[in-house]
């Protein structure tokens, strides 16, 4: 019947499973696509880490022998500056609601050491952790009241949570209430 | 001499008030951990692949020599069950979830094969993410507001990130 047709019937099962493929990946999920370019020359590119909103995304870059964290605008792809540049390597950034706090771990002689980046101010936090214990990843809430740490310690893995109330303000998404402030006029 | 004496007189009362607020400041710059919960924590063989959002914590755990993902509400202190998700076969690798904590996003090792999921919990469903072109996923991240996921991919002896937005 397909030779008929002038399809030979490999060609024919082919053609089908590919508009299978293409109706059951574009119904399942939407747009993939690769993280804006770093300028010329390759490099590993590692550790995502996307702000509440979308428009950042941080990840660390192996090039040239270094591992720096970078931070980019979605999806364009430019640079944004940071203050966080040299104790390197850079390792397991994490981002707040707007991008205003980048948390990442950062190398200080043989320790490693969570630091805190606030965009709006522009200062460096840099928060003193469990003594004996070595931060390998983080994670930021995305209002920046609470970071996760998973710590090595002697051999073993452990994650443990922090409140950071007492030392971030909150970054919320715009339009988000908030609780305080006085009693209404 | 005496106007030493005299700054002190003055300076003196003033000095607990100043011990309090340099010992508020200092207690202020330490980030406080949660006891209860990183107690509770404790009791796991490991934890590792830390994600927060929102209330939620996501990580993977290890109990009686197998990694499972897990999910805590951090402001009633409990774990939720994710039906679906811990299969006795799958090794999970990497773990994010979203600020509403339907969306959980996981890499997972699976009959030899690495795999990206999305797991959503009102469904209690898996359902694996293609990876196009073809590469080999190892860490996730889940946007807070659930709706794109970048993740580090293996292609020809790089890694590269990809970015899936989810409808």
């Amino acid at each position: 019947m397909a030779a008929g047709l002038g399809f030979r019937p490999r060609s024919t099962a082919l053609l089908v499973s590919s508009l299978l493929a293409l109706m059951v990946g574009g119904c399942s999920l939407g747009r993939v696509r690769q993280a804006p370019g770093t300028g010329p020359g390759s490099g590993n590119r590692i550790d995502p880490a996307l702000s509440g909103d979308g428009r950042l995304l941080a990840s660390v870059l192996e090039r040239d022998g270094r591992a720096r964290l970078i931070l980019q605008d979605q999806p364009g792809g430019n640079l944004r500056p940071l203050r966080l540049r040299r104790r390197e390597p850079h390792q397991s950034p994490a981002l707040s609601w707007t991008g205003r706090y980048v948390a990442v771990l950062v190398q200080e002689g043989e320790r490693r050491r969570v630091v805190i980046e606030d965009r709006l101010r522009g200062r460096l936090l840099r928060l003193p952790l469990q003594a004996g214990s070595q931060p390998e990843r983080i994670s930021l809430a995305a209002d920046g009241s609470r970071l996760a740490v998973q710590m090595l310690r002697q051999g073993e893995r452990r994650v443990q949570v922090f409140d950071l109330s007492g030392l971030l303000e909150r970054d919320l998404p715009a339009g988000t209430a908030v609780q305080g402030g006085g009693p209404p006029p | 001499m005496n106007r030493a004496a005299a700054a002190w007189r003055i300076l003196a009362p003033l000095l607990p008030l100043a011990g309090l607020l340099l010992a508020g400041g200092c207690a202020g710059l330490q980030p406080v951990p949660l006891v209860a919960l990183n107690q509770a924590l404790e009791q796991e063989e490991s934890s590792r692949e830390p994600s927060l959002a929102g209330r939620w914590l996501a990580l993977i755990s290890a109990r009686q020599g197998r990694d499972r993902v897990q999910l805590v509400d951090l402001d009633r202190g409990v774990q939720l069950p994710l039906p679906g998700l811990n299969r006795p076969d799958a090794q999970p690798l990497s773990v994010s979830v979203d600020v509403s904590g339907e969306r959980l996003a996981v890499v997972r090792q699976l009959q030899g094969r690495t795999e990206l999921v999305l797991y959503q919990r009102s469904l209690g469903n898996a359902r694996p993410l293609p990876i196009t072109p073809a590469g080999v996923p190892r860490r996730v991240h889940l946007r807070a507001d659930g709706r794109q996921l970048a993740v580090e991919v293996s292609r020809n002896g790089l890694w590269q990130i990809d970015l899936i937005s989810l409808p």
